[in-house]
């Protein structure tokens, strides 16, 4: 028993780890992601959030007691980091999370049931694709009063799903030609078990890869619109942090760099290192990749 | 080393040449110190199974050796009219003008070897080109002969795109693309693998044809020893880069001494169809890394003593022009 | 002889049907045609739906009676509000077809297709000029990679471009702000705002030629800077593979010059996989536009939009809105038919 559950063990959590570090561009990804959720996830609880006004200490440049400086109103903008960082992860994870759920879902319908349904679904795909995603977002967000995070994921998860879908969908209609899977079929095991059992085992590489170029997605939406001041977030989010140095006029005070810098870093480490992390993905999923090159 | 089969003097020669290059596990030794001639106007075919080193041997004829291939020792010689030519030491600008002009080579993946967004007559004329010493006319109406040669529609495949043809089809066109500058050597690497039989059928009697019209020497590069048997004048078995037997086509097929050529041999179906069974050679090539002592066949071998484990056999005389590399042949 | 008449139109309607041009044409007109009907039921049907909290607006701020405000809000949107739902649907469309927009509400009677005309050629001429730049450098350098690869060169450009392809691209431009404009000061951003600098003489003389390029520098550069670094990693990866085929070996074996082969042989096929995504990116950076044009003030479509969502002056916004939509489509046919004709084999039927 506890043989299996080592074997397990390396299965699931070593050998990732060994391929993850053979590609120094992913592993470089991966270490930075760590950082920024754990950061994010687990900084909270250690470093209280500074919400005093202090007059006397506006754009302070980095010092010992505020490592980024403060903020216009004379407040840590370390604290800041540290504790925005929680709504932008759960809007990106959620709204890809949604996203992935209907390209999966009718990803693979469409590529099993063919015919009218798979035409259907392709065509509002392609409309759906083409429709310039961020503009559309602009415009929803002048009647629909975002006023929570999780609405805002909601929106941007049902509206992401297109690209998705249709890759996913020609990767399972050549999966479907493979022979396990024609055998499936003659055997008459069910819709459900092909596709969940034969199918997404062989796609789980894509579906994860996906999942995360779909968090970066989000995350550009979401602080696209925020920035333009078209999401009212208050509270504390890079991209509040951004849109309210810019407003502000952050950018025209010496001392106040870091205020715009830092969120603005936060945000291109967090987008570079999922996209980098994709890599390592690629060769933990794809044996064929590890041996080659 | 080598009495000439032929009265003629050889147009291309190999002198000891030895060909690596490199991957993961090492040195892969493709061709190892190969003298071979090849008189003008005959045919000679090289025989041997995957990872002989044939295609490499044939490739670095006109010096196309893949990635980190290289020359380790040795030279190539080619004397068209008296003057001696050494292949590996021409330039890189005089190598490209001799490519195609001089010798040609038809590959084994017809199905792939032509640019897809461009026409067939987009791809002769990028030829003429590159050689020039044709005007655009003469290149068009060459190009057509050669097409109705191979019993093309000439007309209709020299606009086409290469996806329009199947794969006989292109089979035929590189065919005559490769006659377009009337080299005086044409090399062609398993040129009917891939197709099927009707169609192999097919190009084996075009080749012949070309063959007797046409004044060209030829190297065919095969594992299909009844192709040879067809086509060639001369037949040299390889077997871990080095020639192990050579001779006459009728010697080799009625007469053949080393034991790597008679398990060629019986591993052919006889045309007559009789109920003898296919026989294949046991074991599998050797390792091109790591290469076993002595002679390198000795594993496989049933004929095999102590001194095979030791010693490299030589290529000996065993009749006229017959030669080969077995101490149990002699 | 009827028969054979008949027999001739369908084929003529099949082979229409199954073209390239027709099947993407048909695609792009139900495209425009949902977003039509998209924006009229988001105006007409949302909880709080704009024309009514308009008229609340007049009745209260400037005190005119229920039906004067209902009729200014009605001729602004060109609808007419006591219809039926349908009726005012297919009356919009119409419209919609010859060219009525409505009229903006903040510049009380400018019709919106003329702040249309007046600001989408300059969005068209940045995003344009952009993906021109970014797609011939990213191939350049995209190349030159795949000829080099495993050097210094390749290393250091793709660690480059995977940097600058991730981040989002109003960051970058916020950063060439904050650093060529303001810290550096190397760039006049002041000056450069709007699309040409007041007074100018449109027409086409050097000075205003320059006086274009010079407004559009900054979102050109954004745009360039974000965008060529996933042209040239996929630049990369399609010539290393195209470096592979086998009518490059034969290509060689036939003695063509270095150049051609570069060229026609591994450069024209590298290059169609490209097609494929540069519709993908038409569509990404012309829906960016908002962001970009509204960091650095540049007067186009996309300013237009922020600021007609912003000001909530929601007939600009619809109009915008499809006109956008309308330009992408248009790209994508574009880039689509550029890539049939560029790729012999889609016309065969195999797209």
């Amino acid at each position: 028993m506890t043989m299996r559950i080592r074997a397990l063990a390396r299965s699931l959590v070593l050998d990732p780890l060994r391929v993850i570090r053979r590609n120094k561009m992913g592993f470089a990804g991966f270490l930075v992601l760590s950082f920024i959720l754990l950061l994010s996830i687990v900084g909270p609880l250690f470093i209280p959030l500074d919400t005093k006004t202090k007059i006397d200490q506006i754009y302070n440049p980095p010092s010992w007691k505020h490592i980024l400086g403060t903020d216009s109103q004379g407040r840590d903008i370390f604290s800041q980091i540290v504790h925005g960082g929680k709504d932008v992860l759960l809007v990106a994870f959620l709204s890809s999370a949604i996203s992935s759920m209907i390209a999966v879902t009718f990803g693979s319908l469409s590529a099993f049931l063919g015919g009218r349904f798979d035409s259907l679904i392709m065509t509002v795909t392609d409309i759906m694709l083409t429709i310039p995603h961020f503009p559309l977002l602009s415009v929803l967000a002048a009647f629909v009063k975002f006023t929570s995070p999780v609405m805002l994921a909601v929106l941007l998860g049902l509206l992401a799903w297109p690209g998705f879908l249709r890759a996913l969908r020609a990767q399972v209609l050549s999966l479907k030609e493979r022979d396990y899977v024609q055998a499936a079929r003659v055997l008459d095991l069910g819709l459900g078990h092909i596709i969940f059992r034969e199918i997404m085992p062989n796609m789980m590489a894509y579906i994860a890869i996906a999942f995360i170029l779909g968090m970066t997605g989000a995350v550009y939406s979401q602080v696209g619109l925020i920035m333009l001041g078209l999401v009212p977030f208050s509270g504390h989010n890079w991209g509040v942090m951004i849109n309210l140095a810019w407003t502000r006029g952050a950018i025209f005070y010496s001392g106040s760099m870091s205020y715009i810098l830092a969120p603005i870093a936060m945000i291109a480490l967090f987008q570079w290192s999922m996209v980098a992390f994709t890599r390592s993905l690629e060769e933990v999923f794809n044996p064929r990749l590890r041996m080659g090159q | 080393m080598q009495a000439t089969a032929t009265k003629t003097a050889p147009i291309l020669s190999t002198r000891d040449l030895w060909l690596e290059y490199s991957n993961r596990r090492g040195t892969v030794k493709a061709v190892r110190g190969i003298t071979i001639d090849l008189y003008r106007g005959e045919s000679l075919a090289l025989i041997g199974e995957s990872g002989s080193g044939k295609t490499t041997l044939g490739l670095s004829l006109i010096r196309l050796l893949p990635g980190s291939g290289r020359v380790r020792s040795g030279s190539i010689l080619y004397e068209p009219d008296g003057r001696t030519q050494d292949i590996l030491s021409m330039s890189e600008e005089a190598m490209r003008r001799f490519r195609w002009q001089e010798i040609a080579m038809v590959f084994q993946s017809a199905l792939n070897a032509f640019n897809p967004v461009l026409r067939i007559w987009d791809q002769i004329y990028d030829t003429v080109k590159a050689h020039d010493g044709m005007s655009k006319q003469e290149a068009r109406k060459r190009g057509l002969e050669l097409l109705k040669m191979l019993q093309l529609d000439p007309e209709r495949v020299i606009r086409s795109y290469p996806h329009e043809l199947s794969g006989g089809m292109r089979q035929r066109v590189l065919i005559a693309v490769s006659l377009l500058l009337n080299p005086k050597i044409l090399i062609l690497d398993e040129p009917t693998t891939a197709l099927d039989i009707l169609t192999q059928r097919n190009i084996i009697d075009l080749l012949r044809k070309i063959k007797t019209e046409l004044d060209l020497s030829m190297v065919f590069i095969s594992h299909d020893l009844s192709l040879a048997a067809e086509l060639a004048d001369r037949v040299a078995t390889m077997y871990a880069g080095s020639v192990v037997e050579i001779g006459p086509v009728n010697d080799m097929f009625y007469r053949p001494r080393h034991p790597y050529t008679v398990g060629l041999i019986k591993a052919v179906p006889t045309v007559t169809g009789d109920y003898r069974e296919l026989f294949s050679i046991p074991g599998s090539p050797p390792d091109l890394v790591d290469l076993p002592s002595g002679c390198k066949f000795h594993e496989r071998c049933d004929r095999a003593t102590k001194r095979c484990h030791e010693e490299e056999p030589e290529l000996v005389p065993v009749g006229d022009g017959h030669y080969v590399r077995c101490f149990s042949a002699t | 002889m009827a028969r054979q008449m008949r027999e001739i139109i369908w084929r003529t309607i099949r082979a229409i049907s199954t073209s390239v041009l027709f099947t993407r044409l048909a695609k792009g007109v139900m495209t425009v045609f949902v977003v039509m009907t998209l924006t009229f039921f988001i105006i007409r049907l949302m909880p709080s739906n704009p024309i009514e909290i308009y008229i609340n607006q007049l009745v209260s701020q400037y005190g005119m009676s229920f039906q004067e405000a209902k009729n200014m809000a009605a001729s602004l949107f060109s609808i007419d509000m006591d219809a039926p739902l349908y009726v005012q649907y297919f009356s919009y469309l119409g419209n919609l077809f010859r060219g009525d927009l409505g009229k903006s509400f903040l510049s009380q009677g400018t019709p919106v297709s003329s702040m249309i005309a007046q600001f989408l050629p300059w969005t068209l001429f940045s995003v344009g000029v952009s993906l021109l730049i970014s797609f011939s450098l990213g191939i350049f350098l995209g190349m030159t990679m795949a000829y080099r690869r495993g050097g210094i060169l390749d290393n250091s450009l793709s660690t480059f471009a995977s940097f600058v392809s991730s981040i989002p691209n109003y960051l970058v431009g916020i950063l060439f702000l904050v650093f060529l404009g303001v810290r550096w000061k190397i760039v006049p951003i002041m000056a450069m705002r709007g699309s040409t600098s007041p007074g100018i003489q449109p027409g086409f003389t050097i000075t205003f030629v320059k006086d274009v390029f010079f407004h559009a520098t900054m979102p050109i550069l954004t745009y360039v800077t974000t965008a060529i670094g996933g042209w040239m990693l996929t630049m990369k990866n399609s010539t290393v593979s195209a470096l592979g085929e086998d009518y490059v070996t034969v290509a060689k074996a036939r003695g063509l010059r270095e150049r051609t082969i570069t060229v026609s042989y591994v450069g024209r096929n590298a290059i169609l996989p490209l097609f494929t995504s540069l519709a993908i990116s038409i569509g990404f950076i012309i829906g960016g536009s908002p962001l970009i044009e509204s960091i650095f003030v540049y007067k186009g479509i996309g300013w237009v939009l922020w600021s007609s969502i912003s000001t909530r002056d929601y007939p600009v916004m619809q109009g915008v809105f499809l006109v956008i939509t309308i330009s992408v489509v248009m790209a994508n046919i574009l880039a689509d038919l550029l890539y049939s004709k560029l790729d012999p084999r889609i016309k065969a039927g195999q797209g």
